[in-house]
């Protein structure tokens, strides 16, 4: 506890590095110059200057992603805040804990429709836990403590401050680094002893048990608890989008990816199986298909979640456990070891090697017929690249084909955009990701179409010396909307063709990164190696076919034993 | 479909009226009343919110407003455990000395006040539970209501209370 008299952005900035703090990303304005002249003086938090909000926002959403804790964007009031907008909203919507700092006009002038003024605090309410907009310098330690804490805890997510100028500019004197918080706000960890005998109960007894992990597994760093699980009950795991990664995805356990651009095993092991056991998902419409009725109908549902809310939401389970994943995982495995329960049937043991081996298969077979060139570019780039490399995706096929092919070995390795589908995701997260693990390799999986949206961030990375390789699958088109145009609405693909795309080599060289093309699968290992060689930033520019599609696939409307497109598919 | 009275105690800081509509908004559920004011608790308030939906719409508000980083304690309060009142002002023509009187026979049989007259209406104020209030408030259109003001529901549980 020091008593000194401080300025407000001295005190924002004292809390920051109180909080552990090391980096953020943002961009200045008129409202900000206090809070940046402190940045100035004090180099204890790395300031990496963006080159559009939406990319300071997304970057420290890849950033907390990375590292299991809260990544830091500031903006300026008005356009820099409604521009952090879709940032904040896609890291709240995959509960990503990120932490945003927005300058607002002086205190006075609030509701005056001053020069850059947005009424930040009500256009970032519904997108955020929640979020401050602090009227007096003494209430920021406070305030700031309490952003970190809200973020960081129960189900994470998005906390924003808005900072207007008076604030951050008047001196208060004031005790930093306060403990308090809401009374109204406890995030229940612990789960409820009388459900987890209840789970074990149904675990022990099933025949056909199965694990769904979700992003929450990862999120409470429960994957060792996840996989000791499944080895001990001889139940497979099947991961939602955010759960890649929950299990390597080359255990014999492992059946991928479920739902609707699914593995065709990973969905039929949920029709299948007698017990599921989902973990830190909210069965959201992308996993189940839209006929909730043939969701897992066999089984009986355990719901294990931090956010109560979650619970009967999508979907009504037989047994909810409110709590932390790891927690939760903890006390099962040491109640089922009690009880010595019965391994599942030799049937089911025997059926889940079957559709293991027969999706090892279909995925480890490059030439295999009907294979595109999207398929065979993903297969080598999965082969390639060694379990340590962060992957980032883009969203539409680029993302799908990443998470149908792209083998995850490791939590926080696979990073996508999941609830909100933000296009312009996945190259301002690598930035995030490669600040994170500077040791790591990052590698953006990129279509054309949305690697435009925030292609100019390129600048950063060349300025900060942020080495990422994005990986553009270029087929000219928005291409899931356009195999949607294909299969659902006759070919006619209004809107979905990019016309003349810009000479992406051309593009990487004039930003002063590292580009190069790539016209044939065969090529893409060689690129690989010289764009991680050039230590620059890098783009390789990878030809693929017009009309590839990502399947198989549920159709709007189906559900999740109608899968169309499984011709590719070895079927047993 | 039926009416759920939620009592809400919230901190009393600028903008949690507007975030915890927002919430109903956000899920498309719409509020038929809402009162807020200051209580026994210092810097928290009280909230009574009506809504019409199913138990299943219920459950879920409840979960989502319990989410609410500044809602203390959420109160789903049931209709026969607690007392539900509305205070309901309304100005109702008299044409004649007949019409008068006849208000204000049914005024006092409701137990509601003359609040203030004037030669060609009367100001009724009445408290009562909100159904006794839509009744009285029938009868008046008989003699024709010129304003009518109600402040929605506000209530609150028997036996120990609302908190424990």
């Amino acid at each position: 506890m020091t008593r000194e008299k401080l300025k407000g952005a001295e005190i924002v900035v004292e809390e920051l590095k109180n909080e552990g703090v090391e980096v953020a990303f943002g961009i200045p304005g008129g409202v900000l110059l206090d809070l940046y002249d402190v940045l100035y003086k004090d180099d204890a938090i790395r300031h990496i200057l963006m080159r559009h909000e939406q990319c300071a926002a997304h970057a420290a959403d890849g950033y907390a992603r990375v590292l299991g804790r809260p990544g830091v964007c500031i903006a300026t009031s008005g356009p820099g805040a409604t521009n952090l907008v879709t940032g904040l909203t896609n890291a709240n919507m995959d509960s990503s804990p990120v932490v945003a700092l927005t300058g607002q006009v002086p205190t006075a002038a609030i509701g005056s429709n001053a020069f850059q003024e947005a009424s930040t605090f009500t256009i970032t309410m519904p997108i955020t836990k929640h979020n401050f907009l602090v009227t007096r310098t003494e209430d920021l330690p406070k305030v700031i403590h309490n952003a970190f804490y809200i973020a960081n805890t129960g189900r994470k997510g998005v906390v924003l401050v808005d900072l207007p100028k008076d604030v951050l500019a008047t001196r208060a004197d004031l005790n930093l680094h306060p403990k308090e918080t809401f009374t109204g706000y406890k995030p229940k960890i612990k789960p409820n002893p009388v459900q987890i005998k209840k789970t074990v109960e149904v675990l022990a007894n099933a025949e056909r048990p199965l694990i769904l992990a979700g992003g929450g597994v990862i999120s409470a760093n429960a994957t060792e608890e996840l996989r000791h699980l499944a080895e001990s009950l001889g139940a497979p795991v099947v991961t939602t989008l955010m759960g890649k990664g929950a299990i390597p995805e080359n255990h014999p356990f492992s059946l991928g990816m479920a739902g609707m651009h699914g593995r065709i095993y990973a969905n039929r092991a949920i029709s299948e199986c007698d017990a599921l056991l989902a973990v830190g998902t909210r069965f959201s419409d992308r996993l189940t298909g839209w006929q909730l009725d043939q969701f897992a109908p066999e089984a009986t549902l355990i719901h294990v979640d931090i956010d109560a809310a979650e619970i009967n939401k999508n979907l009504q389970v037989d047994i909810p456990l409110v709590g932390d994943a790891k927690l939760a995982l903890q006390e099962i495995i040491k109640w089922l070891e009690k009880k010595k329960a019965t391994s599942p049937g030799s049937v089911w043991v025997q059926r889940i090697r079957e559709m293991h081996s027969a999706c090892e298969e279909c995925i480890g077979d490059v030439r295999r017929e009907g294979t595109s060139l999207s398929d065979m570019l993903i297969k080598e780039i999965s082969g390639v690249l060694d379990d340590d490399v962060i992957v980032t995706t883009e969203v539409g096929q680029c993302q799908m084909f990443a998470a149908h092919y792209y083998i995850t070995k490791k939590p926080r390795t696979f990073i996508s955009s999941g609830g909100l589908g933000t296009m312009g995701f996945g190259f301002p997260a690598a930035i995030g990701a490669k600040v994170a693990a500077p040791d790591k390799r990052v590698v953006d999986l990129a279509g054309d179409g949305s690697f435009l949206m925030t292609c100019q961030d390129l600048a950063t990375c060349v300025e900060n010396d942020i080495p990422v390789v994005v990986c553009i699958f270029r087929n000219c088109y928005l291409g899931m909307v356009r195999q949607w145009q294909e299969l659902f609405f006759e070919k006619r693909y209004s809107n979905t063709g990019l016309g003349t795309i810009p000479d992406f080599v051309k593009l990487a060289e004039a930003f002063g990164c590292y580009g190069e093309r790539v016209e044939k699968p065969e090529e893409l290992k060689d690129a690989l190696h010289n764009a991680f060689e050039s230590g620059k930033p890098a783009v390789l520019d990878m030809i693929v076919g017009q009309e590839d599609k990502v399947l198989p696939m549920i159709p709007p409307g189906g559900s999740i034993v109608g899968m169309i497109g499984t011709e590719r598919c070895k079927l047993i | 479909m039926q009416t759920h009275i939620i009592s809400l105690l919230v901190e009393n800081h600028p903008g949690v009226l507007t975030r915890m509509s927002g919430m109903f908004t956000m899920r498309g559920i719409n509020i038929t009343s809402l009162t807020v004011s200051p209580c026994e608790k210092e810097g928290l308030s009280r909230m009574t919110v009506a809504i019409d939906g199913s138990e299943s719409e219920l459950e879920k508000v409840r979960k989502q407003l319990s989410n609410l980083i500044e809602v203390v304690k959420v109160v789903d309060l049931k209709e026969d455990k607690a007392i539900i009142r509305d205070l309901c002002l309304m100005r109702v023509h008299v044409k004649d000395l007949n019409a008068r009187s006849e208000v204000m026979q049914l005024a006092e049989a409701y137990g509601a006040k003359i609040a203030d007259a004037t030669l060609d209406s009367v100001i009724i104020e009445l408290t009562e539970e909100p159904k006794t209030i839509d009744r009285f408030v029938d009868l008046m259109k008989h003699f024709g209501i010129k304003q009518l003001f109600r402040t929605g529901v506000t209530a609150i549980g028997i036996d120990t209370g609302v908190e424990k």
